[in-house]
């Protein structure tokens, strides 16, 4: 996937996508076009569903309208099934709020299972693999340790790591940084930003108003389930347009 | 104002103060009338101790082979645990084939050493793949058959009995617990009532009650001819009860591991299996060891319902015991031989408690 023509290779289209909780009307027409090598960050107040979208993009959530292509697999709103969301786990990396490492593995383990029990990869190449991105992220000290011992920061990266050890075309963030404590806030946007300088493919749930403008291709404000402006990062953050995201910028920006 | 203060030289860390011993004086004799009742429990313990122990040992009589070496019930007679030793141990196993026996009891004395001494390093699942793996081992070399002559459950007896219907009732009821926990989470709703139902009927009816209809009821829906001896049945009452059991303890734990850890398998690429096997299973059996254990010991003491239905486990060795010829007669025997019996249960059970308190310390 490095040849010129793949520049603008469609990594994911979500068209029309519409997702209930109940009656509670989550997401609404959702349209979302990401290509290979771009860099998206996604911001909103809460409860707006920045992370329901994130978490579709992947299939953890069904949705009830719409069609979702993801790294070229095309999944309509009836045809989510466990053998379509495997296909897409198997393309797309996830790093969670919570990090949601396995406690009871080792950080080498955290990153081995998935492709040794999940695609069969050979488990001395997979070991290889694993040092390597391990290394990437700064820890290779750590590999025999297990994730309590870690700090936050740490363990982020560590998940940061598992996730590239399977190899995605996409990686999707869900607030990476939500629950750290602030001192560890800048190690885990390091790791990030040097994955971006590397051509990797982001979407990027985060409050780090600084990192989206540093890193992003585009920034998306979402907003009561819908998107209410996409913007250059320039644009986005010095010229808003609409009502209610200068409203949330200066939530946000002004301290 | 406020002062702006700046620490020059950073304080070092110093040992903490040692904690005071127990003061007894304060512990007992807090009030007056908290020493009265100090007292008055110390003197009851003491009076209870002296007479158990002028029966137990002043009094007792030791040795001897029939009642006429216990005369009177001022002490207990502990010749009678003493000389019918063997059947309390194995029950009627044909004495020239008790090396099998004894292997058994060697091997789990092994194993339990075993697991205690590496109680802190020990893989658990390894420690439950033995109590699975040796019950089976148990019960082939002890029935015999190929070289071995065939020995008959019905002359298995006494405390052998009691381990061996422990250990295959244990064997039995983790996996079909499991299975039957995995049942009530499963997509499919036909299995999810199937499990749920069997679990919530066996889990609302005594274990007597299921003992009985095992003993007595069973045999007529058996087809005929098949023939399914007292021992069996009860294995198989003892391991659908405790399933049942098992499978409410599997499902806390399976319940404990967090939905981000199922979401975090899926994202690596793990199919449903694969996350099971290798997420889900090892954190939830990690956190239910204790609860398990605790079902072990419910188990061991649950046997005893055996020798209601016939069955002579280690209760039902000392009861015939107490009505053989020689030692018909005298109620004394038979609370000696019942006080044994609390002894071993006790031993048993507590260690065994302990082992679980140990596993609990170690997470």
């Amino acid at each position: 996937m490095n040849t010129a023509s793949d520049a603008n290779a469609t990594i994911a289209r979500m068209r029309g996508i519409n997702k209930w909780y109940g009656s509670y009307h989550a997401l609404r027409d959702i349209d979302l076009h990401v290509t290979s090598g771009e860099r998206v960050v996604i911001c909103g107040p809460s409860g707006s569903g920045k992370s329901t979208l994130v978490r579709i993009v992947n299939l953890l959530e069904p949705f009830q309208q719409g069609r979702l292509q993801v790294c070229g697999i095309d999944v309509g709103a009836d045809q989510i099934t466990r053998a379509a969301r495997l296909e897409v786990n198997r393309r797309v990396g996830m790093v969670f709020q919570q990090f949601n490492l396995f406690p009871h593995m080792t950080v080498l383990q955290n990153l081995t299972v998935g492709p040794i029990w999940g695609s069969g990869v050979d488990r001395k190449e997979v070991h290889e693999l694993a040092g390597r991105y391990l290394e990437r992220v700064g820890l290779s000290e750590q590999a025999q340790k297990h994730p309590a011992q870690l700090s936050g920061g740490q363990q982020q990266r560590v998940a940061i790591a598992r996730a590239l050890c399977t190899r995605p075309q996409l990686i999707l963030f869900d607030e990476p940084t939500a629950s750290l404590d602030p001192e560890m806030v800048n190690e885990v946007l390091q790791t990030m930003e040097s994955l971006a300088a590397e051509g990797m493919t982001m979407v990027v749930v985060t409050h780090e108003m600084a990192f989206a403008r540093r890193v992003a291709d585009r920034v998306i404000f979402m907003d009561q389930g819908q998107i209410i402006e996409t913007a250059s990062p320039d644009d986005f953050f010095d010229r808003p347009q609409s009502v209610r995201l200068k409203t949330f910028l200066g939530r946000v920006l002004t301290h | 104002m406020t002062t702006h203060f700046v620490r020059q030289a950073v304080i070092g860390a110093r040992v903490a103060p040692a904690t005071a011993p127990i003061d007894w004086r304060r512990a007992l004799f807090p009030t007056p009338a908290m020493a009265v009742l100090s007292l008055l429990l110390l003197a009851l313990f003491v009076a209870l101790g002296w007479r158990f122990l002028q029966w137990g040992v002043v009094h007792a009589h030791w040795l001897g082979s029939s009642s006429e070496a216990c005369p009177g019930d001022e002490g207990a007679c502990w010749a009678f645990v003493v000389a019918r030793w063997k059947p309390l141990l194995v029950g009627n196993y044909p004495s020239d084939q008790l090396w099998r026996a004894w292997t058994c009891f060697a091997a789990f004395a092994l194993f339990w050493v075993w697991v205690v001494r590496r109680s802190h390093t020990a893989s658990l699942q390894r420690v439950l793949l033995g109590f699975i793996l040796l019950p089976v081992a148990f019960f082939l070399l002890l029935i015999g058959g190929g070289p071995l002559p065939v020995v008959a459950p019905t002359r298995w007896g006494g405390l052998l009995l009691t381990l061996v219907v422990t250990l295959a009732t244990f064997a039995t009821a983790l996996p079909i617990g499991l299975c039957l926990a995995l049942g009530r989470r499963s997509r499919l709703p036909i299995a999810r009532w199937l499990c749920g139902g069997f679990v919530e009927g066996i889990r609302s009816v005594p274990l007597l009650a299921v003992l009985f209809v095992a003993a007595t009821l069973l045999p007529l829906f058996l087809p005929s001819g098949s023939s399914m001896d007292l021992f069996s049945r009860a294995v198989v009452a003892f391991a659908l009860f405790n399933a049942a059991m098992a499978a409410e303890v599997f499902r806390g734990g399976l319940q404990a591991v967090g939905r981000g850890q199922i979401e975090a398998a899926t994202t690596v690429g793990l199919n449903d299996f694969a996350a099971l096997r290798v997420i889900v299973l090892p954190q939830a059996i990690t956190a239910v060891v204790p609860a398990l254990v605790n079902i072990m010991i419910a188990v061991i003491k649950e046997t005893t319902l055996l020798s209601i239905i016939g069955v002579s486990d280690l209760l039902g060795a000392v009861e015939i015991g107490a009505k053989s010829p020689d030692w018909i007669g005298q109620s004394n025997i038979l609370t000696s031989g019942y006080v044994f019996l609390a002894a071993t249960y006790l031993t048993v059970c507590y260690g065994l408690s302990r082992y679980s308190r140990r596993l609990e310390a170690r997470r």
